[in-house]
């Protein structure tokens, strides 16, 4: 019996991690696991070196776009080039300090129509995997974060919190194949689902077919999935296709945020049981 | 026991890259899946009760940056690890290119397993549209960056067991 085990022991391990892991997704899904002991410790551990490696990425990124804007002045003499990078360093760096400044008054602005117990975060980092849409940000429970809090932006909706830490949380985008938001047509009041799909970009889902779509339609939050607030700017309807058959058309979606560009965000506490949510990783 | 924990750090290390570094590359939503190659080094090179684990804790650890439920990627990673090591007891691979095929045939397997799981235990409609055009990108990212990978990982395998072989 030892003799056996010994001799596969890899094979009886990997076996062993499958089931494990199988159990953890079925705990998870079912909404049995409570206590996650490794996950916010591992969090715990990556987020300065989150911080760390995401401020080289983005030093990186702007020396990259200033060779690139330096690339056209090649011609220019020693001294002319040697002004022209400290005024470019100098300028990237008062526009870096103009635009933040104006990202962070919008944000303001934005907060001051929402409910009071809004948050602000700074995004940290992105999705690990192709075949999901997350983004970390450097506020957890420690600040107030909850599970379910809606992340917008003043451009419109960027999805909402599935998981939080003391001092981290982690977002699932709109445009997640897994992620849905309860919208209406603006003009129409049309209803639907907003999400995401992996080929085509974001759709509106379970539009039917009799519903009045156009596109170029708004699309705003209706406000009873319990997560956003009713009236928040979703996207807009980008291509509408009526098949000769099925329940349902098909809408394309032009979404108001570009998750990609997002710096900062605002965390709306969920609508439905405000300050009633339990921290859970 | 000390080279399993060295791999490890470096899975961890992996991750890090995934979720900040390689957005900056211009590669759209492919996110290059090094955990992926570092798990299929292990099934060839260095299969251990560490690296079983080590599998299992790297898609751990992708999960709680990425998944929307925990265990979706330690299942697949773990079924990646299983798959490549019986593969690896009845045919003998060596060679960089063939390296990159298992990588490849791995990167499949992955996305089935996510697939499997994503249908059983999520609402996954909008996962079904442009599926085959993700997985081949995903699986040829992969299998592009495999031989740098191996190379650098065989690399750091035999100066870590040179160095505690006594002299």
């Amino acid at each position: 019996m030892f003799a056996f085990a010994r001799r596969n022991q890899v094979l009886l391990s990997s076996c062993l991690c499958v089931f494990l892991s199988l159990s953890i997704l079925a705990a998870a899904a079912n909404g049995r696991l409570r206590a996650d002991p490794v996950g916010p410790l591992l969090l715990a551990l990556m987020r300065p070196l989150q911080i760390g490696a995401h401020a080289v990425v983005l030093w990186v990124r702007d020396i990259a776009d200033l060779s690139a804007r330096l690339g056209g002045l090649a011609s220019e003499n020693r001294q002319l080039r040697e002004r022209i990078q400290d005024l470019e360093a100098e300028r990237n760096r008062l526009l870096e300090v103009e635009a933040t400044n104006r990202r962070l008054a919008e944000l303001l602005a934005f907060r001051s129509q929402l409910p009071s117990a809004s948050l602000t975060a700074s995004v940290i980092g992105s999705s690990a995997s192709t075949w999901f849409r997350s983004l970390t940000l450097d506020k957890g429970s420690a600040h107030g974060v909850v599970r379910r809090m809606a992340v917008v932006s003043p451009a419109g909706v960027v999805g909402h919190v599935v998981a939080v830490t003391s001092r981290s949380a982690k977002v699932l985008l709109l445009t997640d194949p897994h992620s849905g938001v309860d919208v209406i047509v603006q003009r129409s009041r049309a209803r639907g689902i907003v999400g995401g799909s992996l080929d085509n970009g974001p759709v509106m889902k379970y539009v039917k077919r009799s519903e009045d779509v156009e596109a170029g339609d708004r699309l705003i939050t209706s406000g009873v999935d319990g997560i956003f607030p009713k009236g928040l700017l979703v996207g807009t309807v980008a291509k509408v296709r009526k098949k000769s058959f099925g329940l349902f058309q098909f809408v394309a979606v032009d979404l108001a945020v570009d998750p990609s560009n997002i710096e900062e965000v605002l965390l709306v506490p969920p609508q439905d049981a405000p300050h009633k949510e339990e921290n859970q990783p | 026991m000390k080279l399993s924990l060295l791999f490890l750090a470096v899975g961890f290390l992996l991750v890090l890259f995934q979720t900040t570094v390689f957005h900056l590359l211009p590669l759209g939503p492919i996110v290059p899946d090094l955990t992926l190659i570092l798990c299929v080094y292990w099934g060839l090179n260095y299969p251990t009760v560490g690296a079983a684990l080590g599998a299992f804790l790297l898609g751990y650890s992708v999960d709680v940056f990425s998944s929307p439920l925990l265990g979706l990627n330690a299942f697949a990673m773990s079924l990646v690890f299983l798959a490549v090591y019986l593969s690896s007891r009845c045919i003998w691979i060596h060679d960089s290119v063939l390296s990159a095929v298992v990588v490849f045939a791995a990167a499949c397997v992955k996305a089935l397993a996510l697939l499997m799981a994503s249908s059983l235990f999520l609402s996954s409609d909008g996962l079904w549209r442009g599926l085959l055009q993700y997985i081949l990108l995903d699986a040829l990212a992969a299998t592009v960056l495999a031989p740098i990978l191996f190379f650098f990982f065989r690399r750091g395998q035999h100066y870590v067991e040179a160095a505690a072989m006594p002299s």
